[in-house]
Formats: structure tokens, C-alpha cells, sequence
């Protein structure tokens, strides 16, 4: 029956067959299509760099998230957010290279050479944000300030320096920069700004290659590999020898005297330094036997070196108010201290080094071979960044300040969702800043 | 008094696996197994009929008086079991399917006979992981996520260097690994959930979202690449829209050229059956090799095995201790037992 109408009309029948579709002549038989008509979409070049971005997550109400409609709503409808749990994006002028969290108050800084590159949001009460002017009056400042505004530096050539590292303390705040030295602000009352380095003869010799500031004291690390302090010093943490008040930077001795220091650390009362070869030494606070290794005294005023046994090569050290972690060679994290230390809660104390599993970071049978590459420490809290870039959080969740989404404490290397590859991070007492990249 | 054919069936009963090709429901598959089975089974040769003694009345004749019955004792063979009255022995056989695979994937499908399938509940009541190779090419994105769907949108892939996908893939993982935490039941602030964190034995207990506990690029070629998954929980469609997804990072689009199981808990696309291999002969002795490893691996208990697949050997000792109120699969109705009287 079909034979005969076949040669009758084809035509027919051929639009006949494409009508009626037999599962069998589905999509899968039919050859697909790859000249038809149809644009093709090109999203990116391939030149396209990832975009750097500016995480932010904590307690908001003092403004040290710099986003303003947490704190003052836009609308009539939305309630005040406290606490920020998980990163939220903060918009900048620039691209942010260097950032630091301090007590209620937060500095994010750019490498650019342009005339801002330097910008403030929180607490002010003590100016650690330097002299914001308010709209009303010339001669008053803003006690918090709820966005990133910037900070004006008295630079000699302000459109030729370029700032290399911010570091921020309880109430106070210092500013490195890359021709000009460091440059301080804040709360001075004991010392812990220093003088102007910038006009002293003999430290404008000294190049710094980093600063650092604890609770009321400050620390600064030369090119050379020299250490010097200033500031409260009746923990001992100034490491000058003595308990006593030093209100100029003055180079810390002891057994730090002749090692070139690589790295210096400081959050609290306790500081650390790692010389070049490895080595890691220790002065300041020991209550919570962070330098128990070398001593039982509660206060070492001057740098003792400090004999990890099985950590290997240190490559960094980060200490917190409590607490005290150290990375090595090998990309392993070892704390020790008192506090939420990482491994359950029931290792509240160690005064010698426990080494976190690897297996936490990520270390799985497909990736063998993930290691931390940085290691930083917020007051009560600690914070590792991957090489695969991602972030572990872990210890007491101070007013949300981990960023995992919620209040408790966290006992053990947990990761924190955030959208892209995270380059470093900033720890605070209850906020963080995270400096990331989007993955493309 | 077991006939030979319930003897043969005896040998059959446990777990074996099987290569699904792709195009395949996998019901076809399984039905195809069953009647393989089913032909070899009923072919075995029957038993002699049994006799049975009956009295039968003696044929009278027409001269002997009509009161008086003799009976006299002849054995006489029972017709209610022979095979033209009762039907062959094996009617269906229960032929378990493990974790389905659809039409468009293929790879490693675990069956179970008989006794198996209670192994085959108690198995998937575990967490027991799985292997894929997915393939994937750039450029196009379909409707239902394969290269033979409808063309939603095409677009460009030049820019993707195996650096970047590295990154998509980390970041993926990085999330998987996360909701790993997210779903098991264990509470994060005690001591238990940091030891089993170390471990890597957090997870889901029974039912949850799919998780990939492993992901990685084994071959980069664009606008081709193949991924190697481990996974939990998971469908293929979702493997599918997890290539779709990787694309969409990618700044680009992505379509599933195809699917392959490699791994399904403890069976490996070594032991898969290939089609030519579906014959009682060769499924007996896939499943005497399945029995003899399960008694090598109870025997050496060995430490090396991988942490998040609990293996099915260990949690089938200990859940078949227990009394198993889920009815198991299957039950075969061997008729010589019913009508046994």
C-alpha cells in the first residue's frame, strides 16, 4: 500500500515522514546541527583577569563592615543587621591589597598611586582612623565612621607613594609605606604611635618591611631583619628588657640580637618573630603558656627563643590574644595556647605545639597535596587560607566573626563560603576582611 | 530433597554486576538476565516422577458379583507433579537491581538473585560511594544537558585553559566537601565530630542531596574533557547538570557527551559481564568469585580500606544479625516446596 504512493508523490511522502516522528528517528539519529543559524555568545576574552573583590563579615554596629545600611537601615521597612554571618561584598574605589581589622575599627589599603589610597571605616573615638571631618563643623571629627572613607596621609609626595601594609591595634593604627616610612595615628597614651618616624634622622635610614600591632603596643620590622617596639610594655611585650612604658621605637635585644627576622606577629599582649632560617622566638604575655616552651613565668620582657620540637622550618607565626599558631615549610598548621585551639573541645590548653590534621584543610585521596599558606589570628579566633584558595575558620565566634553562617563556636578547621578564590585575610576581635579574586 | 535445578539456583543466589550499555533501560537488562537464567534453570533435567501406592479398585468383570470390592496395592506414578501438569519448575526468578542507571549512561549495574537482594538492601542502606567518568564538551548547552538535546545556546570556550577549570573544580569541591559536613547528623560543638572529621567518616546517614566527595579533570582537550567523580546519593541526570554547571562558571557552556559508572560500592568495570557474557554459566561464577572475596575480606579485615566507603561486607554481617523486617526482594516460589506435603 505505501509502495505505490511512494512513486506516485515523494515529495509528498517525504514531508509525510518528517511530519510523524517514529522514536526511532529522534534527535539522537538525526546528525546535530552545528552551522545553523543561531548566535554564538562570547561572555569573556580570553584575556580577561579575575576580578579582585572585598569580603566582609562580623559584628556591624560599629560600623567596622563599612556598609552603612547595616547599621542606619535605607528604608523605613528594614531592621538594622548586628551581625553580619556570612561574607558580604564590599564595594571599592580600588583594588585592595593590603587590610588589617582592629578593635571595633577596620583600614583596607590599595597599591595605587593615586591621592586615596588609604580608606577608614568604624570606631574613631581615639582618631585611629585619622581626622574625619564632619559635614557640620571643621574642627570635629567623626567618632564612628560607617563607610570606607578615606584617611588622609601627610605624604610628601602623595601621588608618588604607595602604601605597602596597614596594621591595626586596640586603638590605634599604623601605615607603611613603600618611600615615606610609617606613619601612625590613634590612641598615643602609651606610646604606642611613636614618634613621627618620618622626621627622625636616624630611622629614616631604616627601611620597613612590616608592621605590626598588638593591643597597645607596636612593633616594626626592618629590611634588614631588625626589630624594633614601643609602646605598653608591663607585659613585658615590648621585649626592651622592662615593664615600662617606651614611647619612642626603640630595637629589641635579647635573643633576637644578630638574627635577621623574617616575619613579626602580634594581636594581644604576647609577640612573636620568625628569623630567616626558621626559627621562632617569643616575648610578652605568657598567662595562657604561649612561651611555656621556654619558661614558667607569666611575662618574658625580652626575646627568648623559643625550641618547637617536630614543627619543622616555620615559615609564619600568627598570635592571637590567647592563642598562638605557627605554619611550617610543609604547609601544616600547629597551635598552642589556651582557648579554642582546633582540635575538639577537649583540647582547651596545650603549651606545646599540636599539629592540625591536614585532612581538615581539604587533604582528601583526589587532592593530596593541599597545603596553608597563610596563617593569621584574630583575638580569639584563628584563620588559615589554602592554596587552592580557600578559607578555614575556626575558634570563638565573637559576635558572628567567623562568617559560617552561625553563632556557635567553632571547634575545628570549618570552611567559609565565599564567592571566589580568597588571596588573604584580616582577623579583628569580631569582624573579619577577606581580600579574594573571582575564580575566573 | 532439593532438585538440580534448585541446587543450580542455590549457586546463583548473591551479587554480581553487569556492564549496562548505553541506549538501554535498564529494565531491559535486568529482564534479559532473568530469562537467561530462566531458560538454563528449567532446562536442568527433571527428576524421575515419584511413585505413590493407591489402592485401585481391581477391573470386575462383567461376571463377578457387584458387592465385594478388591482393591489390590499398585504403585503408580504421581501425575500432579509432572512437568506437563505442574509447569516448570522456575516460573520467575527475583533479579534485584542495584542503583538504576539510565538510558543514556552506562557502566558497572549491580544485579541480585535470590538471596542477594537482602544483600542488595542492606548494601544500599550504607554509604557506600560511587565512580563515574563523565565527558563533557564545550561550546553547546542543551535542554536536557546532553549532546543529543535540544540547542539552547552556544558560545564560546577559547578562553578555557585547564588552569581555570582546575579552579571551577576546586571550588566546586570545596562546596561538596561542605555539605558533606552540612548533612551529617553529628553535632559539631562535641569531641565525636572532630575525630570523625579527621577521619573523613562525616556524611550523610541514608537519604540526603547528592554530594561528590571527589572530582577531577583526567583529560583536557578542548573543547573536550573528562571528569573523574566520586559521588553519593546521586542521579545521572544530576552528573549531567553538574557538566552543564561547570560550564556556566566557565563563563561558557558545557554538554554531557556521556556517562560511564566505573565503581559501584566494591564492584569495579573488572567484573562487569559484557552482553556476550550474560549466561547462567558466567554469572555463576561471577557470583562464586563475589563469594569467595567477601570470605577473603572478612578473613583479613583489612585496615586499607578507604574511609568514607563503609565496605558492604561489614555492615551486611552486622545488620543480618538483626532481624530484617523490610520484606527482601525476593522469595522464590518453588513450587516442589509448596506442594512438598
Amino acid at each position: 500500500m505505501a509502495f505505490p504512493f511512494v512513486r506516485l508523490c515523494p515529495r509528498h511522502v517525504s514531508t509525510g515522514l518528517q511530519v510523524c516522528s517514529y522514536a526511532t528517528l529522534s534527535k539522537a539519529s538525526r546528525p546535530q546541527e552545528k552551522s545553523s543559524a543561531g548566535p554564538v555568545f562570547q561572555y569573556v576574552g580570553q584575556n580577561k583577569k579575575p576580578t579582585p573583590k572585598v569580603f566582609v563579615w562580623g559584628f556591624s554596629f560599629t560600623g567596622a563592615l563599612g556598609i552603612p545600611s547595616f547599621v542606619v537601615p535605607d528604608s523605613g521597612r528594614k531592621k538594622p543587621r548586628k551581625y553580619q554571618l556570612t561574607p558580604y561584598r564590599l564595594e571599592t574605589a580600588e583594588q585592595i591589597s593590603s587590610a588589617a581589622c582592629g578593635y571595633g575599627f577596620s583600614l583596607i589599603a590599595s597599591s595605587t598611586k593615586d591621592a586615596s589610597k588609604l580608606w577608614g571605616m568604624g570606631l574613631n573615638k581615639d582618631s585611629q582612623l585619622g581626622f574625619q571631618r564632619t559635614q557640620h563643623s571643621r574642627h570635629q571629627s567623626y567618632d564612628y565612621v560607617l563607610e570606607p572613607s578615606p584617611v588622609a596621609l601627610p605624604l610628601v609626595n602623595p601621588l608618588q607613594t604607595r602604601v605597602l601594609q596597614v596594621a591595626c591595634g586596640r586603638a590605634h593604627s599604623l601605615v607603611l609605606t613603600d618611600r615615606e616610612g610609617v606613619f601612625s595615628m590613634g590612641n598615643n597614651s602609651y606610646g604606642q604611635c611613636g614618634r613621627r618616624i618620618v622626621e627622625d634622622e636616624l630611622m629614616h635610614l631604616l627601611f620597613f618591611s612590616q608592621v605590626a600591632c598588638g593591643q597597645d603596643h607596636s612593633l616594626f620590622l626592618t629590611e634588614t631583619g631588625k626589630v624594633l617596639a614601643c609602646g605598653w610594655g608591663a607585659d613585658g611585650q615590648t621585649g626592651l628588657g622592662h615593664h615600662n612604658i617606651s614611647s619612642s621605637p626603640v630595637e629589641v635585644g635579647g635573643d633576637l640580637s644578630g638574627v635577621e627576622v623574617q616575619q613579626i606577629s602580634t594581636y594581644g599582649d604576647c609577640s612573636l618573630a620568625v628569623s630567616r632560617d626558621g626559627q621562632l622566638f617569643g616575648w610578652g604575655n605568657s598567662e595562657y603558656r604561649q612561651l611555656a616552651s621556654v619558661t614558667e613565668a607569666t611575662q618574658i620582657n625580652s626575646p627568648r627563643h623559643l625550641p618547637l620540637k617536630g614543627c619543622g622550618k616555620v615559615v609564619q607565626a600568627a598570635c592571637g590574644g590567647t592563642q598562638v599558631a605557627v605554619l611550617n615549610d610543609k604547609g601544616e598548621v600547629f597551635v598552642w595556647g589556651y582557648g579554642i585551639l582546633g582540635k575538639g573541645p577537649n583540647l582547651s590548653e596545650s603549651s606545646t605545639p599540636e599539629v592540625i590534621p591536614s585532612t581538615l584543610f581539604g587533604r582528601s585521596q583526589f587532592n593530596p597535596s593541599v597545603a596553608v599558606t597563610r596563617i593569621r589570628c584574630g583575638l580569639s579566633h584563628f584563620a588559615a587560607v589554602t592554596d587552592r584558595g580557600e578559607l578555614f575558620v575556626w575558634g570563638k565566634n565573637v559576635r558572628g566573626c567567623l562568617g559560617i553562617g552561625k553563632r556557635d563556636d567553632q571547634y575545628f578547621p570549618w570552611r567559609v563560603t565565599v564567592p571566589g578564590q580568597v588571596v588573604d585575610v584580616a582577623c579583628g576581635v569580631d569582624h573579619m576582611v577577606a581580600m579574594a579574586k573571582s575564580l575566573l | 530433597m532439593a532438585t538440580p535445578a534448585v541446587r543450580m539456583f542455590r549457586r546463583l543466589e548473591g551479587l554480581f554486576c553487569v556492564y549496562k550499555p548505553s541506549g538501554v533501560h535498564w529494565k531491559l537488562v535486568r529482564d534479559s538476565i532473568e530469562t537467561n537464567l530462566l531458560k538454563v534453570l528449567n532446562a536442568t533435567p527433571s527428576q524421575p516422577l515419584p511413585q505413590e501406592v493407591r489402592f485401585l479398585a481391581q477391573p470386575s468383570t462383567e461376571t463377578e458379583a457387584p458387592k465385594g470390592l478388591t482393591l489390590s496395592a499398585t504403585s503408580v506414578p504421581v501425575l500432579s507433579k509432572h512437568p506437563l501438569v505442574s509447569g516448570p519448575e522456575f516460573q520467575n526468578i527475583q533479579v534485584g537491581v542495584g542503583h538504576r542507571l539510565d538510558a543514556f549512561s552506562s557502566g558497572v549495574l549491580v544485579l541480585g538473585v535470590g538471596n542477594g537482594n537482602k544483600t542488595l538492601n542492606d548494601l544500599y542502606r550504607t554509604r557506600v560511594t560511587r565512580d563515574y567518568t563523565l565527558e563533557g564538551e564545550f561550546g553547546t548547552a542543551t535542554d536536557d544537558f546532553t549532546h543529543t538535546g535540544g540547542v539552547v545556546e552556544r558560545s564560546t570556550y577559547e578562553h578555557i585553559t585547564q588552569d581555570k577549570l582546575e579552579r571551577v573544580l576546586a571550588m566546586l569541591e570545596g562546596a561538596n566537601q561542605k555539605a558533606l559536613l552540612m548533612y551529617s547528623n553529628v553535632d559539631m560543638r562535641s569531641q565525636e565530630a572532630y575525630e570523625m572529621a579527621v577521619q573523613g567518616l562525616l556524611g550523610p546517614e541514608g537519604k540526603s542531596a547528592p554530594i561528590l566527595t571527589g572530582l577531577r579533570c583526567i583529560h583536557f582537550q578542548p573543547p573536550n574533557f573528562i571528569l573523574e567523580v566520586q559521588c553519593l546519593n546521586e542521579t545521572q541526570k544530576y552528573l549531567r547538570k553538574v557538566v552543564h554547571e561547570i560550564g556556566l562558571e566557565l563563563r561558557s557552556t558545557a554538554v554531557c557527551k556521556g556517562i560511564r559508572r566505573t565503581r559501584d560500592g566494591l564492584f569495579t568495570l573488572q567484573d562487569a559481564l559484557t552482553r556476550h557474557h550474560w549466561t547462567a554459566a558466567d554469572i555463576t561464577q561471577a557470583i562464586r568469585q563475589y563469594h569467595s572475596s567477601k570470605k577473603h575480606r572478612k578473613r583479613s579485615q583489612s585496615p586499607a580500606k578507604k574511609p568514607a566507603l563503609k565496605t558492604s561486607e561489614d555492615v551486611t554481617a552486622t545488620q543480618q544479625n538483626e532481624a530484617n523486617e523490610e520484606a527482601a526482594v525476593g522469595k522464590i516460589k518453588k513450587l516442589v516446596a509448596e506442594t512438598r506435603s
